[in-house]
């Protein structure tokens, strides 16, 4: 209705929606067509996800980028808290110095980290790896990690943690039922996007990888230079479904943590027992 | 717990880098007392407070609750709450988590939890907004909420630090009646910082005035109010006519015989042990200011000119300018008859003067490193 309202409005947003759907539903069809060319629709098969899932090197590829999300986002999400708390005390002219160095981060684009760090790896003798990638990924992970989680840091009431104090809560106590409690909304979601990055980058782990590490979207790449099969469309919609499906369970833990109902507890009228 | 002494300051003493905040306070405040401590911005109120509740740590002296020294404990070993300006509710937790934060800290069995958290949250009328968070409640609400979450703990002291300041006029009167009461059901020792002299007089048994870091007075409201010791607690608590002068003598009834400038011999009250020659400020409360409408052109010393009559409800202000004396203010109900430009004069019963020695004015202005007087 709202399309007819405004034709030309409406065909834009059709356009948008077509080029980003399209596509997608491309891969989704392709992932199941039994015609291996996928120069025509030559009927349904669950035939090339077997496959794919049979794939040594797809198995390996995944392990591998999991092992790295994982630690990349571990890695990030530490340096990020560690260095919101600092920035919380930090005087004007620390934070202003902090925020240029994530910001850099962001802006300063990928290959210039990637290179430089394959230098100073090759340099040192750090091998190239898994390690050496989930280091390299975290540079710009940690900075997305630390804008995520300062946001929500600047918006609390610093006194929190001295109530905690007054309450008689130890410091560590105070850090986790208090400050890293409240900070937890914005380290899930810092976590999700540090894991989503990692996990489709290619640029960094194509240079950091050496011979020993082959993430799944570099053995994709290698892949799709070979020939394009329907194979590959099958791992293109499960790392969709996959990602869709970690955030629907984040989404899900949101709602439940906020909504925790333990029943209503009815006021007593006497106050005090002794 | 050792008879009558809840809190008691010895000799407290906080410095930050050259800055004095507190300088050598001493202070008893008894178990079950309201007590106040008012002062202006900067004069120490908070910090005070703050040795009390364990996030500073005095630079000298000692800290006592309930009989036993404290100064070196952090506030989480501490037998007081506090209930801050901020609030500083837990924006994560609903009312009920935040309320029992304190009894899981303390370990406490389960059903006891619930009871006495429920208990608190009805004692603050929050019943049925258990499972809000502090942001879905109003100004208000989550004022009573940190209140419940401090006083549920059972506190041997709570601390509470300028705690209406957030709330509108009409708020804050209505709670002002409301922690008055709650204080009385409880009986747990309140300390109250704030700068509203007002506020602390409506609501407490004592009151501290600090100016400096300096405690310059102790005592009921009425006593501050009435036979303030410097002319600082004069001026700040209420509004006062102060009259410049100078001690001449002893008079009937352990007043003063007092020289005022301009005005010649009066009696006033005023504290022991002023010597003849010692300069005061005598100090007259609006209240006690007499106007009389001065017949025809009758320039006498105490001869004033209506400046402004401001009719405020209850009573009127009427504002005077009483040529070498200065401005002065005088309230009451008989103000009625007065109009700008109207001429005055103006009168008082030597009981209702109270004398105050003028020189520590200067000591407390300079401020100096130099220790504070006898208060």
């Amino acid at each position: 209705m709202r399309l007819r309202a405004h034709p030309v409005a409406g065909a834009l947003a059709l356009a948008v929606v077509g080029f980003l759907w399209v596509p997608i539903l491309a891969v989704a069809v392709n992932s199941i067509n039994q015609n291996s060319l996928m120069i025509s629709w030559g009927g349904a098969t669950a035939h090339w996800y077997a496959r794919a899932l049979d794939d040594p090197n797809v198995r390996s590829g995944l392990t591998t980028t999991i092992e790295i999300a994982l630690g990349s986002t571990l890695l990030s999400l530490v340096i990020a808290v560690s260095g919101a708390l600092w920035w919380r005390r930090a005087s004007a002219r620390a934070r202003a110095v902090y925020d240029a160095t994530v910001y850099a981060r962001i802006i300063l684009p990928e290959v210039v980290f990637a290179t430089a760090l394959f230098f100073l790896f090759l340099k040192t003798h750090f091998p190239l790896g898994v390690a050496a990638i989930i280091i390299g990924h975290s540079v710009w992970n940690s900075a997305y990690a630390a804008v995520i989680i300062q946001a929500r840091l600047v918006g609390l009431d610093p006194a929190i943690e001295e109530a905690a104090a007054d309450l008689g809560a130890t410091p560590w106590r105070a850090f986790r039922r208090v400050t890293f409690a409240a900070l937890l909304p914005a380290i899930i979601a810092g976590g999700l996007l540090t894991f989503t990055f990692s996990f489709d980058d290619v640029v960094t782990s194509y240079f950091l990888g050496g011979n020993s590490a082959t993430p799944l979207p570099l053995v994709l790449f290698g892949m799709i230079r070979f020939r394009i099969t329907p194979e590959i469309n099958a791992i293109g919609v499960m790392v969709m479904l996959f990602t869709v499906t970690l955030m629907g369970v984040a989404v899900a833990v949101f709602a439940l943590a906020g909504s925790a109902g333990r029943g209503r507890r009815a006021a007593l009228a006497e106050f005090y027992g002794r | 717990m050792s008879g009558e002494s809840s809190v008691r300051l010895s000799g407290v003493e906080k410095r930050f880098g050259e800055l004095v905040a507190v300088r050598s306070l001493d202070l008893d405040i008894a178990a079950g007392e309201f007590f106040s401590i008012i002062g202006p911005s900067g004069c120490g109120k908070t910090t005070t407070l703050r040795m009390i509740a364990g996030f500073e740590r005095p630079t000298r002296g000692t800290v006592e609750i309930a009989g036993r020294e404290v100064t070196g404990l952090p506030p989480y070993r501490r037998p007081v709450n506090t209930v801050f300006q901020s609030y500083a509710l837990f924006p994560h937790l609903d009312v009920f988590e935040n309320v029992a934060f304190g009894l899981r800290e303390a370990h406490v069995p389960r059903a006891e939890l619930r009871r006495r958290a429920a208990a608190a949250i009805g004692l603050a009328r929050l019943g049925g907004r258990e499972r809000a968070r502090p942001s879905q409640l109003s100004g208000g609400q989550q004022q009573r909420v940190a209140l419940a979450r401090a006083l549920v703990n059972r506190p041997e002291v709570l601390l509470l630090d300028e705690p209406l300041g957030a709330l509108d006029l009409k708020l804050r009167k209505e709670m002002q009646g409301q922690l008055k009461d709650l204080q009385r059901e409880v009986g747990i020792t309140f300390v109250y910082v704030t700068h509203d002299q007002e506020e602390a007089f409506s609501m407490s048994d004592r009151v501290a005035v600090m100016d400096h870091g300096q405690l310059e007075q102790v005592g009921r409201p009425e006593d501050v109010y009435r036979r303030p010791m410097t002319p600082f607690v004069a001026s700040f608590v209420g509004l006062a006519n102060q009259l410049a002068g100078r001690i001449t003598g002893p008079a009937p009834g352990g007043r003063y015989q007092v020289d005022l400038d301009h005005l010649g011999r009066r009696r006033a009250h005023g504290p022991p042990g002023l010597a003849a020659g010692t300069p005061v400020s005598v100090v007259v409360r609006p209240e006690d200011l007499r106007l009389t409408p001065a017949a025809d052109t009758q320039a006498g010393p105490a001869a004033a000119t209506v400046v402004d009559a401001a009719f405020l409800g209850a009573h009127r202000t009427v504002r005077l300018d009483a040529g070498a004396l200065g401005q002065l203010v005088a309230i009451g109900q008989g103000q009625s008859a007065v109009a700008p430009d109207d001429k005055v004069v103006l009168s008082w019963a030597d009981d209702d003067a109270w004398a105050v020695p003028a020189a520590a004015e200067d000591e407390a202005a300079e401020n100096g490193a130099a220790e504070g007087e006898a208060r």
